[in-house]
């Protein structure tokens, strides 16, 4: 296909308009979107299309007007935006086999590398900082294993793995809901300019498009459809990520969740997918090993020097994990465990100097963490 | 003839004493009164004819003229009834002169010749005492206000007829004569702490939320407190004022002074003893809290001067109002410009603020909190920066547990943790002697530079704490005031890591919720 025929794909899918598919398909038949654009100049496409798209084509014929199809076309390339189709080659070869796949892929950045795996790597917004933790380990070790990471860089866990693959130098796609053009949600900003420096951004709307709910649940299908395994990392019982899991088994692609514990809300959707099937999968390395046929396992299990603190921080520490806890709570702890009454200032200040030296995390006034290492 | 007669009248927090100049002479009968007097100070002729007839005094017909000097100052209010009265009497020589030198005359007439009470009789005694006037003739229910003040005779009058009784020098039936009555402070605040029956070791489990009140409280500082409901910030906040340090005579009276022009003090009861505890509902007008109306009148913001003024469920106030509050904060005072001139009152409160972290009040739970992260950030953002800028100590008052609620309060009791709260109140008493700074809280940038000084290792110490908690210029210096007030809690002369530590945590919360 010629740049310039693309040019004419382009115009048919702005004229077209969003979830319209069955009107794609109806010109689909009658020609090739060139001709269609020059049937609907010269006024004759109500003619050829079949009767039951003729009250939505007048807007196609009328969009056909006064467009500059190829200047339109340019002053998206020039905007860094490519465009592929699933007649080209370029297009990605795992989308070609999904059921309902996009007709055409709107990108800036590149396109994942059919030599390299892909994972899905997926889960909620409002994640806990177990997620968080979780997110960025995958994140990391994948990226550093090679595996590109592909997500919808949302807020929660998307974001965080994406961030934490293009960190440690790997490939990261971003599937949009909207135009690539736009990034949403805007407190990714900086995600998003780097995966367009350094992984990519996709979608299946043309650029301009703002998001909207609708737009969202039919990428999930890119998304699952671009890895060769999904991973799910955090999901509440009912949970859009779930979606993702769905169409990811439509597609035949294997899925794979991270356990949680029983009373976690936020682990329940994980926990009912290893329930009904899904790999279970602890750590970076378990998943490697199932991807890549050649992977040694390294060690990578989440061993802290403790040595180097003061014993009474590394009791307080061993009291800790990451999920926040409360400086009361630990007090009250840190008295059940070692039989002694630890002041309340002292507590604060051994934290303190523990989140000075990175060990632990303050959430909040009276919150803390244990800030994990792998 | 003419006489002159010492009144006085309240101008935002500024006293001024007034002469009242009476001139009686030949001429068609009339009565008028000039000087700039309000609508209620016109209205004295109609109370001081009708009062003086039914005193038994008959005024001859002749033409009266009233002066409020200095005449520029506008007048109002109705304490000039009782000057005036006396005023003609002297004029028409019913009266000698002397009786009435040296005195000041404060009270409203009613038409049966009764004195009723009326509004900042305390601030205008003390202006007198301080002009040097030692006597003083009020109504009697204000009489215990003159009271208050050293070296003045308080006179107290039930009506017309015993007031021109006693400046004839006769007996009278009821005189309410106080001389430098000795106020018991002391009692009086042991007698109001106990009718509020507070204590702090009501209050189970949130040791964290104790430790930063006691800090707030030693230092002075803003403090907002973020929490689930049901977890006790109300109830905390409620008990602060059980261990701030008592206010001192000055402060006492200088508080009083304001409830005086508000008309809040109604009996010696209520002289504030207590530091002004002051809560209002989220739906008040920036007006109600800042003061104002067309004759201006102290708003919340001043009544809780040298007290608490505490905001509960801060986001749900309107941003505006709040934002009303940002000037005040930083100045102590609030200023209000009228066409009459400028009217200034004193703000120097400590600001409590409690609120939910957000729409529901359970987040971050996320097993109750349904609240999506940005309805949690739209509810957040009601409060401006500035505002949030100005607290020095953020504190998160954690869930209640059962456990917590089960066992049986075993706090300290506010008595032992005023004990402290005193002794720090000591240590910057003597810091800061004769700078006009109070407390740690009130400290400035320059202050700051020279009473927190920081020894090598704590320097170091806050250099790796700046980069790895992220703060800001602004928040260095709120923690170096906070840490002070730490380090004088725990009577050290130097501010040590240990103080710097649990300051820096008063600060953490930003980074959660903003």
């Amino acid at each position: 296909m010629t740049e310039e025929d693309k040019a004419y794909v382009h115009w048919l899918y702005q004229a077209v308009g969003m979830g319209n598919r069955g009107l794609l398909r109806g010109l689909e038949e009658i020609g090739t979107p060139r001709e269609i654009y020059q049937m609907a100049v010269s006024g004759n496409l109500k003619e050829k299309v079949s009767k039951r798209y003729h009250n939505k084509i007048t807007h196609v014929s009328e969009s056909a007007a006064d467009y500059d199809v190829q200047g339109e076309y340019e002053r998206m390339r020039a905007q860094g935006i490519g465009m592929v189709s699933m007649a080209e080659e370029t297009f990605p070869e795992r989308l070609k086999d999904i059921p309902d796949p996009p007709c055409v892929l709107y990108y800036a950045g590149r396109l994942p590398s059919p030599k390299c795996k892909t994972v899905a790597l997926i889960g909620a917004r409002d994640c806990t900082e177990y997620g968080r933790y979780m997110a960025g380990r995958f994140g990391t070790e994948l990226a550093k294993a090679n595996v590109q990471v592909i997500s919808g860089m949302a807020r929660g866990i998307d974001g965080i793995g994406q961030q934490a693959a293009l960190r440690a130098g790997g490939y990261s796609m971003g599937v949009l809901g909207c135009g690539v053009d736009i990034c949403y949600p805007r407190e990714n900003k900086e995600l998003y300019e780097t995966l367009v420096q350094q992984g990519g951004i996709c979608s299946e709307y043309p650029p301009g498009i703002g998001p909207r709910a609708i737009l969202f649940p039919p990428r999930n299908r890119i998304i699952s459809g671009l890895a060769d395994a999904v991973l799910v990392i955090e999901a509440k019982d009912k949970s859009g990520t779930l979606i993702t899991v769905d169409m990811a088994l439509e597609q035949g692609r294997e899925v794979y969740a991270l356990p949680g514990r029983a009373t976690d809300p936020l682990s329940s959707g994980c926990n009912r997918l290893i329930r009904q099937g899904a790999g279970l999968v602890s750590a970076p390395g378990e998943l490697l090993q199932e991807l890549l046929a050649d992977y040694h396992a390294e060690e990578t299990g989440c061993q802290q020097k403790l040595s180097l603190l003061s014993e009474e921080q590394q009791k307080i520490v061993r009291l800790m994990d990451i999920n926040p806890q409360s400086a009361e709570m630990l007090q009250q702890k840190y008295g059940e465990a070692y039989h002694r009454h630890l002041p309340y200032p002292q507590l604060l200040h051994e934290l303190l100097q523990l989140c000075a030296d990175g060990e632990v995390k303050q959430m909040g006034g009276s919150y803390f963490a244990r800030c994990p290492k792998w | 003839m003419l006489s002159t007669i010492t009144s006085g009248a309240v101008y935002g927090m500024h006293s001024h004493l007034i002469q009242v100049e009476v001139d009686v002479s030949q001429g068609l009968p009339c009565f008028q009164i000039v000087g700039l007097p309000g609508c209620e100070v016109r209205e004295a002729r109609e109370r001081v004819k009708v009062a003086l007839k039914n005193a038994g005094v008959k005024l001859p017909p002749m033409c009266i003229n009233v002066n409020l000097s200095p005449a520029d100052l506008p007048k109002s209010g109705t304490m000039f009834d009782l000057p005036v009265a006396v005023g003609i009497m002297t004029a028409l020589s019913r009266i000698p002169k002397e009786a009435s030198a040296d005195t000041l005359l404060l009270g409203e007439l009613s038409l049966s010749g009764e004195l009723k009470p009326v509004k900042g009789v305390l601030p205008i005694v003390r202006e007198a005492a301080r002009c040097g006037i030692r006597r003083c003739i009020l109504p009697a229910g204000n009489v215990w206000e003159g009271a208050l003040i050293q070296e003045m005779e308080s006179i107290g009058m039930d009506n017309m007829e015993d007031t021109i009784a006693f400046l004839l020098g006769k007996e009278t039936k009821h005189p309410v004569v106080c001389q430098n009555k000795e106020v018991d402070l002391e009692a009086l605040r042991r007698q109001n702490m106990d009718a509020e029956n507070l204590d702090f070791a009501d209050i189970s489990g949130q040791e964290g939320l104790k430790r930063a009140a006691e800090v707030a409280a030693a230092g002075f500082h803003h403090l907002l407190i973020i929490g689930p409901p049901g977890s006790g910030k109300t109830m905390l906040a409620r008990r602060l004022p059980t261990i701030l340090p008592p206010l001192s005579l000055e402060e006492s009276l200088e508080v009083s002074s304001i409830y005086s022009i508000s008309g809040l003090l109604q009996s010696v009861a209520s002289l504030k003893t207590t530091r002004p505890f002051l809560n209002p509902h989220h739906t008040i007008t920036g007006r109600a809290l800042a003061g104002g109306g067309r004759v201006p009148v102290p708003g919340l913001i001043s009544l809780a001067h040298r007290g608490i003024l505490f905001l509960d469920e801060l986001a749900e106030f309107k941003r505006e109002t709040l934002d009303i509050l940002r000037q005040p904060l930083e100045d102590k005072k609030v200023q209000i410009a009228r066409s009459t001139g400028n009217y200034i009152y004193p703000a120097d409160f400590m600001l409590v603020g409690a609120m939910n972290p957000c729409p529901c009040g359970f987040y971050p739970d996320r097993e109750r909190c349904h609240c999506t992260p940005y309805e949690i950030r739209r509810y957040l953002g009601r409060i401006s920066g500035p505002i949030l800028d100005r607290m020095d100590i953020c504190v998160e008052a954690v869930p209640m547990e059962f456990h917590d609620m089960a066992k049986h309060a075993t706090g300290e009791r506010s008595r032992d943790i005023r004990g402290r709260v005193l002794m720090a109140r000591e240590r910057q008493k003597q810091r800061f002697n004769g700078t006009g700074i109070q407390f740690n809280g009130d400290m400035g940038a320059a202050e700051v530079e020279k009473y927190c000084r920081l020894g090598p290792a704590e320097t170091g110490y806050m250099e790796k704490m700046f980069v790895k908690m992220k703060l800001s210029a602004r928040a260095y210096h709120r923690i170096l005031k906070v840490a002070r007030t730490i380090a004088d809690l725990a009577d050290s002369g130097e501010i040590r890591k240990m103080h710097l530590s649990e300051a820096v945590c008063y600060r953490g919360m930003e980074h959660k919720y903003w």
